[in-house]
């Protein structure tokens, strides 16, 4: 391969968005589950990055940051989830939220 | 950019020798001057406590640091069967990691740095935000309530005062323009002491650095009155002892990068550039041990909110103020 | 850059691996941790400092953080068995390999070069401060609702426990002394660190 070029960028970040989403299929642990989604936005954000530089702009950029800040808010809300499961459930498998009053 | 970017690879090519010693001067310049510190922080602190410290290895207690280097050597290193093995081992490295890896990017004087990042700044925030893992990592793998409790407020502190380190900085890069530490130092040359000018954020960012450094007012992590010894309860041995030099060495650290943001970096009448520099980081490395001789402990719910009610309100502020000066003067 | 690129890009995949098959969630978590620094460093091979900056400073130490500083809260180890039978990889494995296959298909069709500009922080700065202001305030907005959704729901729950705790004591104290103490919060250390993660 001579050089970097936009469609090995884009590969990396659908190999990565691919086992991110394996993960989120199988894994049932609440807080594997909440890494898999980062793994898949942060995969997303990859994508953004690179139609960026294939132009040499900003904007690539810029969506990744709005990518980042809802990446935080989901993590906070999530793990907020998270702890209030484990407290009303005593358990962190999502399998178990199986009922519709709790 | 093009053009800049040929000129970073010609220096590299020319000069590949010259950046190695640089890399290896800084190396054991700031080796050096942590090990020192071990011996100047006991003669001062007992200076401040009306006794002697140690002063009977060598002349002054000097060689003290050498007898200690050997005692921590050869005593047993033990890992506990009940730790998470792997974790347990690579936690003390990572906090000797990153504060050295910070130093890559700080001018000890014009010209006199191993990378003139463009991004800087953000390099040694990145490398300060992954100092946390390394504390954090010590007290889960540890596997004693103790650590494990160092751990957590570790990670609320460190995590919360990178917010107001990271904003008090803004104030500054706003004023030089440039995330590259030698462009902030030349921009001083040019106008002054950005001391002046952010005296605000020169505050935040020393309260938020004894806060990353984990320094007497916010030694909460290691509160020895109530947590054995916070996250290193389990660590004996050298892997303490990395614990230990890390701790210097991130008070160096931080001291440089007052001086340099702050106080003009090398500049200086008379004296060559290292000199001046040396000079100012030592300053405030004696700042940070009188102030472990003055101050107490404060208590968890007063750092957060020290951190949350006074540092974030001061620090937007300062933030607001020096963002309509700067347009004011561009306008 | 290109040496450079390949590395970053192998790191990433294999320790995004490790991440979803470990069964140690600190384990998983920390893995996950090496597989930004690397996408950060394909990131400054893109020619992306600043964003490569902000990779390492907010995702791999603070949305990290907060999730390691969340197990340790949860104290998650004992309970929730984390081991996934391995027939259950099948099915999900072979969906997304035919996606993957499909989309690397498509993706390598023809070559598109690279601009091979480095796009600095200042670019980055005027581009999200002008014509995407409006994002910056949703962002924001969107921000300020999920750290006080956040606490809500976590604050929540701690009332509800504390509620739980004091009935449970109550009726200790009006049964006999016989009974065992009730199951609350025993080995809860998030009890000294009280609103951390808020």
């Amino acid at each position: 391969m001579a050089s970097v070029s936009l469609d090995h960028a884009l590969v990396l970040a659908a190999i990565l968005f691919a086992i991110g989403f394996a993960g989120l299929l199988t894994r049932r642990n609440l807080i594997v589950v909440l890494a898999c989604i980062e793994i898949m936005l942060n995969a997303g954000g990859l994508a953004f990055v690179a139609a960026g530089a294939r132009w040499g702009q900003a904007d690539g950029q810029v969506m990744f940051l709005f990518v980042l800040a809802m990446a935080a808010a989901e993590v906070a809300v999530g793990l907020a989830i998270a702890i209030r499961f484990r407290q009303s459930l005593k358990s962190l498998d999502v399998d178990d939220a199986d009922e519709m009053k709790g | 950019m093009s053009a800049l970017l040929s000129a970073g690879a010609l220096v590299a090519v020319t000069a590949w020798y010259w950046q190695l010693l640089t890399v290896l001067l800084v190396l054991i310049a700031v080796l050096t001057i942590a090990a020192g510190l071990i011996w100047y922080e006991r003669r001062l602190l007992s200076l401040v406590q009306d006794r002697y410290g140690p002063n009977r290895v060598g002349p002054l207690g000097l060689l003290q640091v050498l007898a200690d280097t050997f005692k921590i050597l050869f005593k047993e290193d033990w890992t506990p069967p009940f730790s998470d093995r792997r974790v347990f081992v690579v936690a003390p490295s990572l906090v000797l990691v990153t504060a050295l890896l910070s130093f890559m990017v700080v001018p000890v004087a014009e010209g006199w740095v191993v990378i003139d990042l463009n991004v800087g700044l953000l390099f040694i925030l990145a490398m300060s935000s992954l100092a946390v893992y390394s504390v954090v990592l010590a007290g889960w793998s540890s596997h004693s309530k103790y650590s494990l409790i160092g751990g957590l407020r570790a990670a609320a502190q460190m995590v919360s005062y990178e917010v107001f380190m990271g904003l008090s900085l803004i104030g500054v890069v706003t004023l030089a323009g440039s995330f590259n530490l030698s462009d902030i130092v030349a921009a001083q040359q040019r106008s002054i002491y950005y001391v002046f000018p952010q005296f605000i954020g020169f505050v935040v960012f020393l309260v938020a650095g004894f806060a990353e450094t984990r320094r007497i007012p916010f030694d909460l992590v290691e509160a020895e009155s109530e947590l054995v010894a916070g996250y290193h309860t389990e660590y004996s041995g050298m892997k303490f002892g990395l614990f230990m030099v890390g701790e210097y060495v991130a008070i160096t650290l931080v001291s440089a990068l007052i001086v340099t943001l702050f106080f003009g970096g090398w500049l200086g009448p008379w004296l060559p550039g290292v000199v001046w520099f040396l000079i100012k980081t030592l300053l405030f490395i004696t700042l940070f041990i009188i102030v472990r001789g003055t101050f107490p402990r404060l208590r968890y719910d007063q750092l957060m909110a020290l951190g949350w009610k006074a540092m974030l309100p001061l620090s937007l502020l300062n933030l607001l103020i020096t963002g309509a000066i700067v347009v004011a003067g561009a306008g | 850059m290109t040496i450079l690129f390949t590395i970053a890009a192998v790191v990433a995949v294999l320790s995004t691996l490790m991440v979803v098959t470990r069964t140690n969630l600190v384990h998983a978590l920390l893995y996950l941790v090496v597989s930004l620094f690397a996408v950060a460093v394909v990131f400054y091979t893109l020619g992306a400092p600043f964003v490569a900056a902000l990779e390492v400073i907010v995702y791999a130490g603070a949305i990290m953080m907060l999730f390691l500083f969340a197990v340790m809260l949860l104290n998650v180890g004992a309970d929730s068995p984390l081991r996934v039978p391995r027939l259950a990889w099948v099915g999900p494995g072979i969906l997304v390999a035919v996606l993957l296959a499909e989309v690397v298909y498509g993706l390598t069709r023809q070559t598109q070069p690279l601009a091979g500009v480095e796009v600095g922080p200042q670019a980055v700065s005027e581009a999200l401060y002008g014509p995407y202001v409006l994002g910056v305030e949703l962002a924001s907005m969107l921000l300020l609702a999920a750290l006080i959704g956040a606490r809500h729901v976590a604050a929540r729950a701690r009332d509800e426990e504390e509620a739980a705790e004091s009935m449970e004591r109550a009726r200790g104290l009006s049964e006999t002394a016989g009974e065992a103490p009730g199951q609350g919060a025993v080995d809860d250390p998030g009890r000294l660190t009280e609103e951390g993660d808020a």
